[in-house]
């Protein structure tokens, strides 16, 4: 007889996902820039780069810069504007047999309603993910995710409008991300994904000036893993109802079983895909053989482990 | 485009501060055209974390190998310079465009303007031109710092009808730039095109030269690079008349010159 295959699907936002596997925003372009490496049906999710109202021609370079086990990014949001996006970007992802999730940015409540009922009109768009985190603009969504009032008057907004399953997408660069969480969730978001990259800066000593085009950026890779890691656990125990997206430096199956273990439903890898495009299939291979290896039926079973007495 | 484990054969110190590698990739040797490169993972650990962008010099497809030049200016690069032969290396390729082939209209002198060690690229190309001797010359001009700054310079004379070398310390060839052997070979008429590959300042000044003597420019451009596949949008060079942003790694490497905002880029 042979092993039985676990089950690894789960359930994001009313989604149900063939398995907790998916790429972060902004680190998968539109989705087909990979599909030469990596099958993007295999995938429990595609998700799309940052899409605005109007189109953004994103920071000057520099835009990124290598850092000890990471790297620095202030790409600044560069997308061609939902319009396009919805026109051009989305259709040829209309086959690709995941769920596809656009991650939507803006500089006032009102762009992210236009942009969430613009690509609700969209048959392409399985969720929404509210970016309330880019550091990287001057105002292109960090500046609700730092303060949970603004945060909550964002994700009611975009609730009112959509009925697309609503996922929110914190910012790491607070004291206590808990009251975040929990003003988003109870403004109406469907999942939570934590964290976005980590504020910082790399000064080039040669020439006396910050690395960066934009000065700071988000630090990514396998060096923020501890603290997103921490993050996911924290928010886990607040126990707020809404299933978590965990992400933050993954590059390994076994990475991934620690945002699992820690309470996440699902996880996203990011900058382990500029290095390995396939680390997906890898990590989603990885979890399976993990999976038989502990007699774990269904990855579901495992889902905050850790935190079982 | 595709992943690959390729084995160094060979490599070897060249020059002041450069490794010749050889690496066996059939598959990406048959597919590489001049002007496209390889996004290089230089270890299995997370630090150095990302690849390295690095044009192939030549590709022998009978052989099944492709050379690479790599100029140690950072960890990742030193990383790389300092693997034995029969190492593993992951490659990810070919990426990129590549240069344009001249037209079969063109007629007149090719030019290859390199500076250091964006020979590479050149040495690539002027290969490839070979094959198409009887329609057009194809003149090399390599600048560097010192004789120990032009790394495999006989690699480009040996692919050129004419070479020419500058050196700033005069220890080889011409002493100045290479952009007063350029200057000099636009004076004469007969230049079809331009193909240079160097430091950012000179191939400014060669883009700008060649506008002014109304001769087609095509530029190979370096960036920090992220994903190699257009994706992260993380090695943008600024566009000429405007507010975008060109992505080296898929839009380029190679830009005809009037694309790129050079006054941006030449600093």
């Amino acid at each position: 007889m042979s092993a039985t295959v676990p089950d690894l699907s789960v359930e994001i936002a009313g989604l149900t996902l063939r398995n907790p596997v998916m790429p972060a925003s902004g680190t998968f372009g539109w989705g087909t820039e990979y599909a030469d490496l990596l099958e993007l049906s295999s995938l429990g999710a595609v998700v799309v780069k940052a899409t605005t109202l109007l189109p953004r021609p994103g920071n000057a370079p520099p835009r990124i810069v290598e850092t000890p086990a990471g790297m620095l990014n202030a790409i600044g949001l560069q997308n061609p504007g939902v319009d396009v996006v919805v026109r051009e970007k989305l259709p040829p992802l209309a086959d690709c047999g995941a769920p596809v999730i656009v991650n939507i940015a803006g500089e006032t409540v009102d762009d992210y309603v236009a942009v969430a009922k613009r690509l609700g009109a969209s048959p392409v768009v399985s969720a929404l993910e509210i970016n309330a985190s880019c550091p990287n603009t001057e105002r292109g969504g960090m500046q609700f995710g730092l303060e949970p009032g603004p945060l909550a008057e964002l994700v009611s907004a975009v609730r009112a409008v959509t009925s697309l399953p609503l996922i929110t997408k914190l910012s790491p660069n607070v004291t206590d991300i808990v009251p975040l969480a929990r003003a988003a969730v109870e403004a109406g978001t469907d999942a939570l994904s934590l964290i976005n990259t980590l504020l910082g800066m790399a000064i080039d000593t040669d020439r006396r000036r910050p690395k960066l085009g934009n000065v700071t950026g988000g630090l990514s890779g396998p060096a923020i893993r501890p603290v997103a890691v921490r993050m996911v656990w924290q928010v886990a125990a607040a126990g707020l109802g809404v299933p978590l997206i965990g992400m933050g430096g993954i590059m390994s199956a076994n990475d991934a079983l620690e945002f699992i273990l820690a309470g996440a439903t699902a996880v996203a890898i990011g900058t382990a895909t500029f290095v390995t495009p396939d680390t997906c299939r890898q990590v989603i291979e990885g979890l399976a053989a993990y999976c038989v290896r502990n007699g774990v039926r269904s990855i579901r079973e495992i889902v905050g482990a850790a935190h079982r007495p | 485009m595709e992943q690959v484990k390729s084995r160094i054969t060979t490599t070897h110190a060249e020059g002041a501060d450069c490794q010749v590698l050889i690496l066996a990739c059939p598959s990406i040797a048959a597919a590489t055209q001049p002007g496209q490169f390889v996004h290089v993972r230089v270890s299995e650990s997370a630090d150095p974390l990302l690849r390295r962008p690095i044009s192939v010099m030549l590709a022998d497809r009978q052989a099944g190998h492709i050379r690479l030049l790599v100029r140690k200016v950072g960890r990742g690069t030193e990383a790389l310079a300092r693997l034995p032969a029969g190492a593993t290396v992951d490659l990810l390729g070919p990426l990129g465009n590549g240069f344009p082939f001249p037209s079969a209209e063109t007629s007149g002198d090719i030019l290859l303007v390199a500076g250091g060690v964006g020979v590479a690229p050149l040495v690539f190309l002027a290969d490839t031109l070979q094959t198409h001797r009887a329609r057009f010359r194809v003149c090399g001009l390599l600048g560097g710092a010192s004789d120990e700054h032009l790394p495999v310079w006989t690699e480009l004379a040996g692919r050129c009808e004419e070479f020419h070398v500058s050196t700033e310390d005069g220890s080889a060839g011409e002493q100045g730039l290479v952009t007063e052997l350029l200057g000099e070979h636009l004076a004469q008429d007969g230049t079809a095109v331009v193909y240079t590959c160097g430091p950012r300042p000179m191939m400014a000044a060669v883009a700008q030269m060649c506008a002014e003597a109304r001769v087609p420019c095509w530029a190979s451009l370096e960036q920090w690079m992220g994903c190699g596949v257009g994706a992260c949008l993380g090695c943008v060079v600024p566009a000429a008349g405007g507010d975008d942003f060109l992505r080296v790694c898929k839009d380029g490497p190679v830009f005809a010159a009037e694309q790129l905002a050079w006054e941006a880029l030449g600093q």
